[in-house]
């Protein structure tokens, strides 16, 4: 027993050690990424009291991931603040680990760490500095409280269980846009499983209390701003309704394949029900606003709920193919077949994530070289911050913005103001915009292409040119 | 099983049509808008496969849509009957069970003994024990031709045929003559049952007391469906057969080596009726590894392409409609062998080529599929009322596959390899070669995983979802083999010959402990005329050789053995011992008297304590509370007991099973239900005392035997006494694992 308990907790921690090897192997797979550079710049104004310009825009809460990115930012960089992700992504790990086994036992526990940790998301999302993993943990926590909950031996914990869900829920919404989605489906469940007294005391009101005291205090809270901009990203990135289901299930299939083995679990299906309803509100909201942006990163949030169900799916698959084979060989083997299988697919899927994002690492080096500190650069595509924040040591007094901040003129007679020494032109996302055409007419009586870089991704090329003054 | 009680019957046939109507949009869809045009041949032949599968499940949907129940009517009195028992090589003592059980036949009867074989030992045997010993010069058409030799030779209105395996029950002729009072009927069949459960197609649960059979689907609902459509098929044994039927087809059917299939269509085909009577009333041997059971499926599946092609019912006259798509039914199954072998080579090629049988393997395709798979699998275990098994049943189309494709092959090849093979009735020394399809089926499945893996590991394949669920098919397709190999090896390296009946039998057994002669009281247990084990509170005696009295009913049976192996463990503070013991000297005329008890009495009472089907998800969603009674756990017992009902003598008795709330005895005093009982259970120097009342009795069918099995409901549930015993039993079982 003590020996197979030990094997038990060893493999777990390999699949936590699999986790934080995989990330830091290649933590420095591409340049700063947008996101990851405004939540820094944001954590950091924050953390030091100075006015945000960003904050308001900013689609989650300042005071969760921002901050916590400054303070691995300033400690280690981009770096820091991606090990900030990783350790976040362990402990959802943990959390998930925790609920199955309160759920259904420690070896289904460890199965459903793995089906994470082996996810291609959960392993990206462990290393880009964005919000994403700060809000998955905090579901994942809530997730975990829930089930405490519902298992509390005493009423004292069972009320300290499910205060402490509502707020790490709480925290999840306030963290990120979406996931207020989780808060009526929180409820139905804490109202069917601990009644109408106890949602009331317990729940309701721990929620309204956060979110008035969040609301009240907290700097920069949500604004017509940002529910402009989320609406203005799902119109722009609307698509089809065949496609954005292709595309939403391209991440989650397997997730969900193994899940649906779970519902014909000898003794977990209706667990494995009720998990893979819990993990549909991300999918409802992309399928019926037809919003891709984000999906693959935004799956994560139901892979935490899917990772159990498929879990109590592979067990029961090992059971079905074993074949009533009394030797337990044959039962590992075939777990460990599907593990494996899960694996290599998580591989090929980060492998893709990785290469998703623009890596402009050719632009930084090009203006490191040729740059200057003091220089200002318009930049039309991805936001300067990235390169004001990759180049800052380099050029602190260099000026990083939008191209439009520098149109002088009137609409037949556009000229670029006479400060711009470079102009850097990106193409989005599958080449869905070329935002540099708009401004041919003055790249072209104003300026000279210096460089024209290619730049490889999952998805195909994009182009990153940059300009300098005739 | 009665299936006009069983629930939710109109419901299964909804659902049998929904499924229908489902897989039909399925395949409509997957023909044309999911073919693959740079793999046209690769998809037709899945799509064919997967045709077939739909079709067979069609003409079983249609065979079993009302399966009948019937009861057996009274006994034509006065008639005359003769038992035919062909015989080619079977061991004598298996024919020796067969003809004590013929000669225990309660209808009056004669026994003709048709020895293909022509051997003087079958001759002495038969007659010793009474029966005709007929022999043929010339052994032309088989199975089929010995019957005729043996037709010849009978003058009786009645023909009882059984395989030279196969002991009947004595009241065989009384149940199935009843049925004889309809002058149109041509023949009566029952079940073909088998006794050595751990045999190859067997799978059995001891703790769920469920058994599973490889053709317990045909027997225990295929043919009472078929029986509804007056489609019912004589199986070559366990049947009566009217003489004037067969004459009117010119005796049993010749040209197919699968005689049975033939002669039931012809019969059929002349207007004669069929009557299946789905209780056992005959025990036979199961093949006992992967060889015999490969040998007596490649004569299935050629007789099967033999009708096919030679008398294919489709084209005969004379039979209705519902009884030409019964016999399809039955026909195409070797096709079976083609159908799985696609499935089985499909996934390892899409991983080692990455060509899909489809244009794409999406969530639309899984949308698709997984309803229609699903569905089917439902309908599928709904309409086979609890017979299916449909993972067991895939997991033995994987062990025959090649057997039914190589038969093929066997029919189309010169006559010479098409001979007539007897299935073997003993276990032997057998072949792993038989295993080599599977094996194969099981590398290259893994191989092609691997493969596939690597390439998505290493970048040079982005295929990542065909990848994954083409795996998850070859694993499955891993599983069913594995499943197949394990069980088939397991009884490669089973080193005894005959199955031992695990009847509890209640014994003395002496012997010298060197102060003197010890008697003790034990149980015996799994069972053979060569061998017992005994089980017995107290150590294992040191000496080799003992004496042993069997308390049968009707007579004990005293004889001697040697202690061949010994084991010893505590039991709630006793010791416990089980001896295995060699019995040596018994006279001819015990030993027979044993063999009969073995094969009627023991094997009806340890069959009826499994059940052969399971509740479908169906009933249990039908079920009421008050159908659910609740059951304590039953510990199988070896404890010696004796019985009185206050009015009778004591008898010594065993405890077949107990629980805290009742227990299970085997008795020579039958009480009626309600009545009440006093238990004295013999725990080494210890007698419990326990005081019940019968809840139902069974009455053994054996007259020389007189026996019944009682449940007994203690007066008194949950009392230290029982659990004390509960305890005991547990603990004793572990001497048997």
């Amino acid at each position: 027993m003590m020996r197979s308990s030990r094997i038990h907790y060893i493999l777990l921690a390999g699949v936590l050690a699999y986790g934080l090897v995989i990330s830091l192997v290649k933590i420095d797979y591409n340049s700063v990424f947008v996101d990851e550079a405004y939540h820094i710049v944001m954590g950091r104004q924050v953390a030091a009291g100075e006015y945000c310009p960003g904050c308001p825009a900013h689609t989650g809460s300042v005071m969760t991931w921002p901050l916590f990115a400054s303070y691995g930012d300033a400690y280690g960089g981009l770096y820091g603040a991606r090990i900030m992700n990783m350790i976040l992504g362990l402990a959802l790990t943990v959390c998930i680990y925790l609920a199955t086994r309160i759920l259904a036992g420690k070896d289904l526990g460890l199965l459903a760490a793995a089906i994470f940790m082996f996810s291609g998301q959960a392993l990206y999302l462990m290393k880009l500095a964005t919000y994403d993993m700060t809000a998955a943990l905090f579901l994942g926590g809530a997730f975990l409280m829930t089930v405490a909950a519902h298992k509390a031996d005493s009423p004292a914990y069972e009320a300290a269980a499910l205060v402490t869900a509502t707020i790490l829920l709480s925290l999840a919404a306030i963290t990120k846009y979406l996931l207020p989605a989780f808060i009526p489906v929180f409820f139905i469940y804490v109202i069917l499983r601990h009644g109408m007294l106890k949602t009331l005391f317990f729940a309701l009101a721990p929620l309204t209390v956060f979110m008035t005291m969040f609301f009240w205090f907290s700097p920069y809270p949500p604004n017509p701003q940002v529910i402009y901009q989320i609406e203005n990203a799902r119109e722009v990135s609307s698509l089809p309704f065949a496609t954005i289901f292709d595309w939403t299930f391209r991440w989650l299939s397997l997730a969900y394949l193994l899940a649906a083995f779970g519902l014909f679990h000898e003794k977990y299906r209706r667990l494995a029900a009720l998990l893979i309803l819990v993990s549909t509100p991300i999918l409802l909201i992309h399928i019926i606003t037809r919003a891709e942006t984000s999906v693959n990163k935004n799956v994560v949030f139901a892979i935490i709920f899917l990772a159990p169900a498929g879990a109590m799916g592979i067990d029961h698959i090992a059971h079905l193919f074993s074949m009533r084979e009394t030797n337990r060989a044959v039962k590992v083997f075939f777990t460990v077949s599907v593990i494996a299988i899960v694996w290599v697919y998580g591989i090929n899927n980060l492998r893709w994530l990785e290469k998703q994002h623009p890596d402009v690492t050719p632009v930084i080096e090009y203006l490191s070289r040729n740059g200057f500190d003091g220089m200002t650069v318009a930049t039309n595509g991805w936001d300067g911050v990235m390169y004001e924040y990759a180049l800052e040591e380099q050029y602190p007094d260099a000026r990083f913005d939008h191209i439009t901040w520098f149109i002088r003129g009137d609409e037949n007679d556009r000229r670029l103001d006479e400060r711009v020494d470079f102009i850097i032109c990106e193409d989005d996302y599958y080449g869905k915009q070329y935002p540099s055409e708009r401004f041919r007419d003055i790249l072209d009586s104003d300026c000279r292409l210096l460089e024209d870089f290619t730049i490889e991704h999952s998805w195909g090329e994009t182009h990153a040119l940059v300009f300098g003054r005739r | 099983m009665d299936f006009r009680n069983l629930k939710g019957e109109r419901l299964r046939r909804v659902i049998a049509i929904l499924a229908v109507a489902v897989t039909s949009y399925y395949l409509y869809w997957r023909v044309t808008e999911t073919f693959n045009p740079n793999a046209l041949f690769f998809s037709w032949t899945l799509w064919c496969a997967e045709v077939f599968g739909f079709f067979t499940t069609l003409l079983f949907f249609f065979t079993v849509w009302k399966p009948t129940t019937r009861e057996a009517p009274e006994p034509l009195e006065g008639r005359t009957v003769d038992v035919l028992i062909p015989t080619i090589n079977e061991p004598v003592e298996v024919l020796r069970k067969t003809l004590l059980a013929c000669n225990d036949l309660k209808y009056p009867h004669r026994t003709l003994v048709l020895d293909d074989g022509s051997r003087d030992e079958i001759r002495e045997l038969s007659e010793e024990l009474g029966c005709i010993y007929l022999a043929r010069e010339k052994h032309g058409n088989a199975k089929a031709g010995n019957l005729n030799f043996g037709l010849e030779h009978s003058e009786a209105e009645f023909i009882a045929v059984f395989d030279a395996d196969h002991a009947p029950l004595p009241h065989f002729i009384d149940r199935l003559m009843g049925y004889f009072r309809d002058d149109e009927l041509g023949f009566a069949q029952a079940p073909q049952e088998f006794y050595n459960i751990d045999s190859f197609q067997h799978r059995v649960s001891p703790e769920k007391k469920y058994i599973w059979a490889e053709q317990g689907l045909f027997y225990y609902i295929i043919q009472p469906g078929r029986d509804h459509w007056n489609a019912a098929y004589f199986v070559g044994t366990c049947a009566i057969i009217r003489r004037k039927a067969l004459d009117d087809i010119d005796g049993f059917a010749t040209g197919s080596i699968t005689e049975d299939m033939m002669t039931s269509i012809r019969l059929q085909s002349e207007g004669w009726g069929s009557a299946y009577h789905n209780e056992p009333l005959a025990y036979g041997i199961a093949a006992e590894t992967i060889v015999p059971f490969h040998i007596q499926r490649r004569r299935w599946g050629l007789g099967g392409w033999q009708v096919f092609f030679k008398a294919n019912p489709f084209f005969i006259k004379g039979l209705s409609f519902p009884q030409r798509l019964c016999y399809l039914a039955s026909l195409i199954y070797p096709f079976e062998g083609f159908q799985k072998l696609i499935f089985y080579v499909t996934p390892p090629i899409i991983l080692f080529t990455g060509i899909l049988p489809m244009h794409a393997l999406d969530i639309k395709y899984l949308l698709h599929f997984i309803p229609y798979y699903a569905l089917s699998i439902y309908a599928f275990n709904e309409m086979g009322r609890g017979y299916g098994g449909n993972l067991l049943l895939e997991q033995f189309s994987m062990g025959k596959f090649l057997t039914y494709i190589s038969s093929l092959f066997a029919f189309l090849l010169p006559k010479r390899s098409r001979k007539f093979a007897v299935t073997p009735k003993v276990s032997g020394a057998s072949s792993g070669r038989y295993l080599t399809p599977q094996i194969l089926v099981v590398l290259a499945s893994i191989a092609a995983i691997v493969w596939a893996l690597a390439f998505l590991l290493l970048g040079e394949r982005s295929d990542e979802f065909i990848i994954a669920v083409n795996s998850l098919w070859a694993l499955y397709n891993t599983g069913l083999g594995i499943g197949i190999i394990l069980y088939a090896r397991k009884k490669f390296s089973q080193k005894r010959e005959n199955f031992r009946i695990p009847d509890n039998i209640p014994m003395f057994y002496r012997y010298e402990n060197g102060e003197g002669r010890e008697k003790r009281i034990a149980v015996a247990d799994n069972l053979t005329h060569e061998g017992i084990s005994i089980m017995t509170i107290g150590k294992a005696p040191s000496v080799r050789k003992i004496g042993l009295e069997l308390i049968l009913p009707g007579g004990n049976i005293e004889t001697e053995g040697y202690i061949t192996h010994s084991r010893t463990v505590k039991a709630n503070g006793h010791l416990a011992s089980r001896l295995g013991i060699k019995l040596n000297g018994m006279p001819r005329s015990r030993r027979d008297r044993l063999t009969r008890y073995l094969s009627s009495s023991s094997v009806s009472k340890f069959l009826g304590e499994f059940s052969t089907r399971y509740e479908t998800h169906l009933e249990r969603r039908l079920k009421k509370d008050e159908d659910l009674p609740e059951r304590a756990r039953r510990a199988r017992s070896w404890l010696p007991a004796v019985v009185t009902n206050g009015d009778s003598r004591p008898r010594y008795s065993s405890i077949q099973n107990v629980s805290e709330t009742g227990c299970m005895i085997a008795t020579e005093i039958p009480v009626e239900p309600g009545g009440p009982v006093k238990i004295r259970v013999i725990v080494g120097q210890d007698i419990v005392e326990l005081d019940g009342t019968v809840a139902r009795t069974i009455r053994l069918p054996v007259e020389d035997f007189p026996e019944a099995l009682m449940g007994i409901k203690f007066d008194e549930p949950e009392n230290e006494s029982a659990k004390y015993l509960v305890k005991i039993a547990d603990q004793i079982g572990e001497l048997v694992e």
